[in-house]
């Protein structure tokens, strides 16, 4: 006779039986579970995709930037911003008259395309203040296109002036350095104020402890020198650049006077093309230079020889 | 933008033959070409590459920039902090304004200190950058590579290297003191050990009376119970023996639902450290599994080195594939002796042979505890089910493991706030 032993064992009590041995899939009920199945807010990330526009732009604007109070650097750069901003909203509006524009164009009247581009020039300024005065990147891209309309001209002219007490149209180099300065206050305008959101965003990590800063009296001391320098150099450069329809004729004379002398009385060279033949050439050295690779070798030599 | 810009005015300047606009055109091409040449970028505008295209010695401003990075230990615990030293050199006779951010693993928080620096590094010149990271999870890190950025004043170029430095280090999961687990082999090793096993023989912890032979020591006579059967009565003691216990964790992808830093998988690997360092310390000898994707086993041994061998396996178990538990019992049957302790830790979801696979164990005797960390806790924790969701499912894991109890499995439903003794001690009833 079979001893009975005792067991743990008790799969007999299972046998022949369909028993359920795991949880119903998580998946399905969440679908037919009815109210709740939507995602949780939190589990989705705050992601800035930038739009269409904003990716020519180069990113995402983020409108919401929460800055902290500005500091010292960011106050004083905001002051500079509406300094330039003043004086380039008075040389825009000398250096485009009514005429020529897109409104003239459009509209046929001079009247009424000096109203609309004085409208456009109060407008972009008065983005240009707003952004600067909020640190908003929107109002400060809303301006600088505001600015780039402004002075776009859609008809064949040389430089003409809708406010001249100085008579500056009388002479030809004094006109074109006006609009080099133009230019140069331009450039300034979209540099300085993105730097003011580009330090105010350094502000704001710097508190928030996202960044740490060494020695940041000579990083703003180098930025500080940058904003004298380069607009100075740029527009020593550029004068020359824009002089060489004039530069051209003084090289060849050491040659050839005679063919000096046609030079300076060609109406091609001393004409638009002209100052696009001239600037060609000289971009054609430095393209040059580039290909060459020459700007590597003096960075090499600075670099192994120190400042 | 601004090349754009200027490229446009140029062309129209020239379609309209306005001299204003290609003035204007000039004088934004002189202001980059100035910027491209003179702010450390003249490499980049020089081919027309982008920068990220760099590598090794071809970028010349950030050629001369090295790193080195010195951490304090390449193995710590969850919720420990490690210090970081980060080394930055510059080589060139140049000055160099430079972002520095060293790469710390998202689940990582910087407790002091920044791995983000934005600094002037003088020419031939060192800086250190100190760091503390607290590191929350286990598992494998590494921390870099260094990422370095060079960019001209007004932001119009920049260039940015990775320096390649990785340091990798380990988080172990995090143990929690255990005094006693009921955790008893009904069979024993020759080698005597710490451990009571429910047989008597030499030990310390009381087992039962029984009466006297010739023989017993005059020692292990219970003089009490003498005088009150007068019987000659002895002391019998739980036999002190080294046991082999099996710890398998479950680490299928389904254990990692819920939280990232509350779910069945950080639970499960926290209690086999837990676990592993008790019996270990016991000089039992521990075995553990772990199954997601495929069958990682460490094998059964005793020390202190088995242990750092376990957290590591512990550490490095990922969330992964969806093994049953069926597999794992039909390998690893013919290599565990018969009666082992057998700790196994999971969710118990989504896995059908669950019950087949413990009723194996249990046929053959062995003592299984299941402590079973509730993904569903986690997710109505987070707002991630709904109440009637939940209900249903707490309902289907209750039925479950009542069909477990049923087998004879020591089983306890472990809820987040629980502490593992306490969960060792509800599996076992007490």
């Amino acid at each position: 006779m079979a001893v009975k032993r005792e067991s743990g064992d008790t799969s007999h009590l299972y046998d022949g039986k369909t028993v359920r041995s795991s949880a119903p899939s998580r998946k399905a009920l969440a679908g037919s579970a009815g109210i709740g199945t939507e995602i949780p807010k939190d589990a989705i990330p705050e992601i800035e995709v930038p739009k269409f526009i904003e990716s020519l732009l180069g990113g995402p604007i983020i409108p919401k930037m929460k800055f902290l109070k500005p500091d010292k650097m960011v106050q004083n750069l905001q002051l500079a911003v509406y300094g330039i901003l003043a004086a380039l909203g008075f040389l825009t509006f000398i250096v485009s008259p009514g005429a020529g524009t897109i409104w003239f164009m459009l509209t046929g009247s001079i009247g009424l395309a000096s109203i609309i581009q004085i409208v456009v020039i109060v407008a972009a300024c008065g983005l240009g203040f707003y952004g600067v005065f909020k640190r908003d990147g929107r109002f400060l891209l809303g301006s600088q296109l505001l600015f780039i309309l402004a002075i776009m001209r859609f008809a064949s002219s040389k430089v003409s002036l809708s406010f001249d007490p100085f008579g500056l149209a009388d002479n030809n180099f004094l006109l074109s350095t006006l609009v080099v300065i133009y230019a140069v206050l331009l450039i300034m305008y979209i540099e300085l104020s993105s730097g003011v959101l580009r330090y105010s965003m350094l502000d704001t990590s710097i508190r928030t402890n996202e960044v740490y800063v060494m020695n940041p009296g000579k990083i703003v001391g180098k930025y500080h020198r940058a904003l004298i320098i380069n607009p100075v150099i740029a527009l020593i450069l550029a004068t020359l650049v824009l002089s060489a329809n004039k530069i051209v004729p003084v090289i060849v004379n050491i040659f050839n006077s005679d063919l000096a002398g046609q030079l300076r009385e060609s109406v091609e060279l001393t004409s638009v093309y002209g100052v696009a033949l001239g600037t060609l050439f000289v971009f054609l050295v430095v393209g040059g230079l580039f290909a060459l690779n020459l700007p590597t070798h003096i960075q090499n030599w600075r670099e192994s020889s120190g400042e | 933008m601004l090349g754009s810009l200027a490229i446009a005015m140029y062309l129209l300047g020239l379609t309209l033959r306005n001299s204003q606009l290609v003035t204007i055109a000039v004088v934004i091409f002189v202001f980059l070409t100035w910027a491209a040449l003179f702010g450390g970028h003249a490499d980049v505008s020089a081919s027309g590459r982008r920068s990220e295209e760099w590598t090794g010695e071809e970028g010349v401003a950030l050629g001369s920039v090295s790193a080195m990075r010195k951490m304090s230990s390449a193995r710590i615990f969850e919720d420990g902090e490690l210090n970081v030293t980060l080394r930055m050199q510059n080589h060139s006779g140049l000055a160099k304004i430079l972002e520095v951010r060293d790469r710390v693993p998202e689940v990582m928080r910087i407790k002091e200190g920044s791995n983000y620096i934005l600094m002037e590094l003088g020419p031939r010149r060192e800086t250190f950058i100190e760091y503390t990271v607290e590191c929350p999870l286990r598992g494998f890190y590494s921390l870099g590579p260094v990422a370095v950025r060079i960019q001209d004043p007004f932001g119009l170029f920049h260039k940015e290297k990775e320096l390649h430095v990785y340091n990798d280090f380990l988080v172990f999961p995090k143990m929690e003191d255990l005094k006693e687990t009921f955790v008893k082999s009904r069979v024993p090793k020759i080698f005597t050990g710490a451990v009571n096993i429910r047989q008597p023989g030499p030990g310390s912890e009381f087992y039962s009376l029984r009466e006297y032979f010739e023989g017993d020591s005059f020692r292990a006579i219970n003089w009490s119970a003498y005088a009150r059967s007068g019987k000659l009565m002895v002391n019998e003691r739980e036999r002190d023996a080294v046991s082999d216990v099996i710890i398998i964790v479950d680490s299928r992808a389904v254990s990692e639902t819920g939280p990232v830093s509350r779910n069945a998988l950080v639970y499960s690997t926290r209690a086999a450290a837990s676990l592993a360092k008790y019996f270990l310390g016991r000089r039992d000898s521990v075995g553990v599994i772990t199954y997601g994707d495929e069958v990682v086993s460490v094998d059964r041994d005793t020390g202190k080195k088995q242990l750092y061998v376990i957290l590591t396996k512990l550490a490095g178990a990922v969330a992964k594939g969806n093994t049953p538990l069926q597999v794992v019992v039909n390998r690893i049957m013919p290599h565990i002796n018969k009666g082992s302790p057998i700790i196994f830790l999971s969710n118990l979801e989504d896995d059908p042979t669950i019950v087949n696979a413990l009723r194996d164990f249990r046929a053959r005797d062995f003592d299984v505890t299941v402590l079973s960390p509730s993904s569903l806790e986690f997710e109505f924790d987070a707002k991630r089910l709904n109440r009637t969701g939940y209900e249903v499912l707490k309902t289907e894991r209750d039925v479950l493991i009542s069909e477990l109890r049923g087998l004879g499995v020591n089983i306890m439903d472990w809820e987040p706030d629980m502490l593992l003794s306490t969960a060792l001690a509800g599996a076992r009833g007490f």
